[in-house]
């Protein structure tokens, strides 16, 4: 626990194991036998498991994270990135990130807040305030605000008044009605824009801070009663202007500011004056936010530095408190532009793209594994798509696809060798995206000759062409009206259908002929709340459709009849991952809180095997990785197998084997070779783990004797990013 | 006394004199003085006239300087101020007809870019009955305005956010045109706001580091220290490598050609 307190990470996928441990897990692969195939990008690794391991140096496909917005009722974090995407992350269901909003190529957010009744507002530099709407997964309106590009915005303590701060130094505020915002009224127009807001926890009072000053208005008012002005530098003179990044008002009339200098400085806003000044960085300070007790408060720096503040009593048994800096966190490597604070946890995100969830220790009830830190660096949803027949793979990128052909070699080698390409990958498309929004989701038919994909307003579909070496690309133009936007795209196994879920909760069915489309059917929403994006599921012989994301479960469509066929019960934790095996038909469900479950669709029950292992209860090993199974696989001829992975492993679940309790080992090592038959067999269990290539963006199963794996190295996601803080170190 | 130069005197040089040229420089420079003496022009009455002897130089270097009457002085510069009063009326006069013909021309191009006669006429009918129904126009929308809960800053931002259009002409209504400057003006704004917060981070000033040195920062730091992440630059002399690729393909054509020969 020590440790923990210290600020350790919590051991993810790749260092979980030990060094002893970490050596390959041949055994699963061997027995499977598959052969060898090659590797785009560099040589083929043989092994007794022939892999292709695809690394692709391009351009990052996640943004810095510029806003972070906690809502404690629902104990949902709502994060906004760069591009304009804006992701609600559930931390109660193993922090996983159940819906997103696609961005916009103008929509540049500056800032984001929760109001009374969970509605999401935000706003940015395009001048206008967007509330999103989380049932239906769209955007409910833009309201311009008409003072040019709006910097900050806050959300009254009350939950009914929104505040804006915008360009051209005036401060707005509205009203939030029912169903939309109303302007109300102007406060006193500053001369620099507004960077910061904050709302005295009574509602009466606001601190804003500008460029150089801080102002305190009197809400009733409107005017501003105070100006505080800032110090350039810390006790010295600078030429460069001191930008006030962040208020907080507290409700003993304190106002906390912190500014580009580096400094933290507190104010008392009855008087104007300046009370105390912590000097804690050389570079910004660039974020703020305070706890709802108002004991504590955590603040972020340009140098990737999360710092938290405490009050605390001068001696033990004092009445007297003050604020303390206690600790000091370096989990970042760039600006850290937002920082939220939980009623346990410290939530920090900036321009590297993570988004880090530090529990604190005092504050956590119960000190088991859970309670440490939280790394989302990846993303929670497949955004990759395989063709298995043609070998091309799918690329979803922000604002375009890519597909690449994976290539291939004629060396063989044993166990473990990497093999020379005899034909390099090549990249047969790149696709940008028409108009100025983001692509949602995107897939390609396993046959290779359709890709389809869909914005936030517009699907579209394509047909390709094959001529020996040449692709063509037509696109199939009149969509249907009701084909607007897609939360998941998914083609039956023969290539003849495609599954469209849309985002108003309907599953439509289309039948694809040669050149055009046929619309077949529509599943109508069924009674239920949207709780997480749509992800479906079809069954290689084309009978059976799963769709989840609702409360009431997986919905289990009849796709020759055209009717729903069954629900799978409930479950509390989102589905991650879904998928129908080949012959047993049987539903195979991965939740966020790393349960798997086998559902029997012809049954319409619970496979023996499912009710087994939830008797026996998974290994606490497997129940405390981090990071979300997003992808479920078969092998065609063997029934017994799943393959699963998520970002730092992946798995073959033999079900015909015994499964592990609590005190074997989870991560097997490669049995020596010299150990007698029994011990093999009595250390073999049905989880086969092999962590050899991580970070894992994509794995599948391309034949029966193939896998192919996307890697997604993290040295290529910091090449992308924009320049640190310089830091001078000892010896350098 | 002002020394002046010698000049050619009044006496002509005698023959012995110009045989003899030493002695009688001396003299001359004497009779040079005196000639001075005389020679000076007196203030009040108008002295005769100088004759120049143009005979010879040299003598008349020697003799003495011309008289110049104040006169001939007065009238010579009389003359002078003449010609120049002439000379600059003669270039206004120039410059004013060509300024004439000058404006006659731009006058004749207007004529003949604007609308013929006729439809201008429309229009002035045309605008004064539509003005007076865009101004009724302008002030229902003001009143819209108000009374939706949109205040704004500042007066000036109103008459601008509004899109003016232009009353179409005649029988052809199949165009519209709206003030740009109303769409350009949001996108400045947010270009302005967005170079604002790229300097404030990033620009001058910021200690900022590139990324290849951030991520070489921990080879230099290991027990047996290793090249920066991005040791090489590829993008060096790119010009040159291009330059030099043509070459050779053009060198190799070329020697392709000769060797077939």
């Amino acid at each position: 626990m020590a440790a923990a307190e210290r600020g350790a990470a919590r051991p993810t996928g790749d260092n979980r194991t030990s060094r002893r441990r970490r050596r390959r897990r041949e055994h699963c692969l061997r027995t499977s036998g598959l052969a060898p195939l090659a590797l785009p990008g560099q040589s083929a690794r043989a092994r007794g498991a022939g892999v292709e391991k695809a690394e692709r140096r391009v351009a990052s496909s996640s943004a810095g994270i510029r806003c972070v917005a906690y809502n404690n009722q629902s104990n949902r974090l709502a994060v906004s990135r760069t591009d304009g995407t804006v992701e609600i992350y559930n931390l109660s269901a193993n922090y996983f990130q159940e819906k997103f909003f696609p961005g916009h190529e103008s929509r540049a957010t500056e800032a984001l807040c929760w109001a009374k009744g969970q509605r999401l507002f935000s706003a940015g530099l395009n001048g206008e305030i967007i509330e999103y709407d989380l049932q239906a997964l769209n955007i409910k309106y833009a309201m311009d605000a008409f003072g040019g590009p709006i910097w900050s915005m806050a959300a009254s303590p009350s939950g009914s008044q929104l505040l804006v701060g915008c360009e051209d130094g005036s401060v707005k505020l509205f009203q939030i009605t029912p169903d939309k915002i109303q302007f109300e009224r102007n406060f006193d127009r500053q001369k620099s824009r507004i960077l910061s807001l904050s709302w005295h926890p009574a509602g009466t009072h606001i601190a804003s801070g500008s460029i150089d000053y801080i102002s305190v208005f009197d809400v009733k008012s409107g005017s501003a009663i105070h100006r505080m002005l800032v110090d350039r530098q810390y006790m010295g003179v600078s030429k460069r202007k001191c930008i006030i990044w962040g208020v907080a008002f507290l409700s003993d009339g304190t106002v906390i500011s912190v500014d580009s200098a580096g400094k933290v400085q507190f104010w008392d806003s009855a008087t104007g004056t300046l009370v105390k000044n912590h000097l804690i960085a050389n570079a910004d300070v660039q974020s703020i936010a305070i706890s709802e007790q108002e004991d504590s408060f955590v603040v972020g720096t340009a140098e990737g530095t999360v710092f938290h503040f405490q009050l605390v009593s001068v001696t033990s048994n004092s009445s007297e408190k003050q604020w303390v800096r206690t600790k000091p966190f370096q989990h970042h490597t760039h600006d850290v532009r937002a920082v939220a604070h939980s009623p346990t946890a410290l939530i920090s995100g900036g321009t590297d793209t993570h988004l880090i969830i530090r529990p604190l220790m005092e504050k956590v009830e119960v000190k088991n594994y859970d309670a440490a830190l939280r790394k989302i660096t990846f993303p929670h949803r497949r955004l990759v798509s395989c063709a298995k027949k043609k070998q091309l793979l799918l690329f979803q990128f922000a604002r375009h696809l890519e597909l690449w052909r994976l290539g291939c070699t004629v060396a063989t080698g044993k166990n473990g060798d990497t093999l020379p390409l005899s034909k390099n990958a090549d990249h047969l498309l790149h696709l940008k995206t028409k108009g100025p929004e983001n692509i949602i989701c995107s897939c390609i038919s396993p046959c290779g000759s359709w890709i389809a994909y869909s914005t936030a307003s517009r699907f579209f579909l394509y047909r390709l062409n094959y001529e020996h070496d040449n692709i063509s690309l037509q696109r199939v133009a009149k969509m249907p009206a009701f084909l607007r936007s897609a939360l998941q795209i998914l083609f039956s196994d023969d290539s003849t259908k495609l599954f469209v879920a849309s985002n108003q909760g309907s599953l439509h069915i289309i039948r694809l002929l040669e050149g055009s489309f046929k619309h077949l059917h529509t599943f109508q929403p069924h009674s239920g709340t949207v709780e997480s994006m749509c992800l479906l599921a079809v069954s290689p012989d084309g009978n059976w459709l799963a769709a989840s994301g609702t409360s009431a479960g997986v919905h289990v469509y009849n796709v020759k009849q055209l009717k729903l066929h069954c629900t799978v019960p409930a479950y509390n934790f989102p589905v991650t991952a879904l998928a129908i095996a080949p012959s047993t038909n049987n539903l195979v469900i991965a939740h966020s809180d790393q349960q798997v479950f086998e559902y029997s669709i012809p049954d319409k029950q619970y496979t023996e095997w499912s009710r087994t292992i939830q008797k026996q209860g998974f290994h606490h090993l497997w129940l405390q990785r981090d990071t979300p199974i997003t992808h479920i696989s078969f092998h065609p001829k063997r029934p017994m197998h799943i393959l699963l992975h998520d970002a730092y492993m992946f798995c073959i679940i033999d079900k015909s084997l015994p499964l592990p309790n609590d005190k074997t080992l989870l991560y097997n090592p490669l049995p020596p070779t010299n150990e007698s038959d029994v011990i093999r067999r009595r250390t073999a269990h049905a989880f086969k783990i092999s962590k050899k290539y991580k970070p894992l963006l994509f794995l599948d199963l391309l034949d029966e004797r193939t896998l192919v794996a996307v890697e997604r190295p993290l040295d290529d996601i910091i090449a992308q990013l924009p320049p640190p803080i310089k830091k001078k170190k000892f010896g350098t | 006394m002002v020394q002046l130069r010698p000049r050619p005197s009044r006496v002509p040089a005698s023959a012995s004199a110009m045989v003899d040229e030493g002695q009688p420089a001396s003299e001359e420079e004497e009779e040079a003085e005196h000639g001075l003496l005389l020679g000076q022009p007196s203030s009040g009455a108008a002295a005769e006239p100088l004759e120049e002897d143009e005979e010879g130089d040299d003598e008349l270097d020697d003799e003495a300087p011309e008289e110049l009457t104040f006169a001939s002085a007065q009238a010579e510069a009389k003359e002078e101020e003449r010609r120049v009063r002439e000379t600059v009326r003669r270039d206004k006069t120039l410059l004013k007809e060509k300024r004439k013909r000058r404006e006659e021309l731009f006058i004749e191009q207007k004529k003949r870019k604007l609308l013929p006669d006729t439809i201008l006429e429309k229009l002035t009918t045309a605008s004064q009955t539509s003005v007076k129904k865009s101004l009724g126009k302008l002030k229902e929308v003001n009143v819209q305005k108000d009374n939706e809960e949109r205040e704004k800053g500042s007066d000036s931002k109103k008459a601008k956010k509004k899109v003016q259009k232009v009353q179409t002409v005649g029988q052809n209504k199949s165009y519209l045109a709206v003030r740009l400057k109303d769409q350009d003006l949001r996108d400045s704004r947010q270009e302005a706001a967005k170079a604002f917060i790229q300097n404030c981070l990033y620009g001058p000033g910021t200690n900022r580091t590139t990324v290849n040195k951030f991520l070489s920062l921990d080879n230099k730091r290991l027990p047996v220290k290793k090249a920066a992440a991005q040791f090489l630059n590829h993008t060096w002399g790119s010009q040159k490598k291009q330059n030099a690729r043509r070459f050779k393909k053009r060198w190799m054509v070329k020697k392709m050609k000769t060797s077939k020969k």
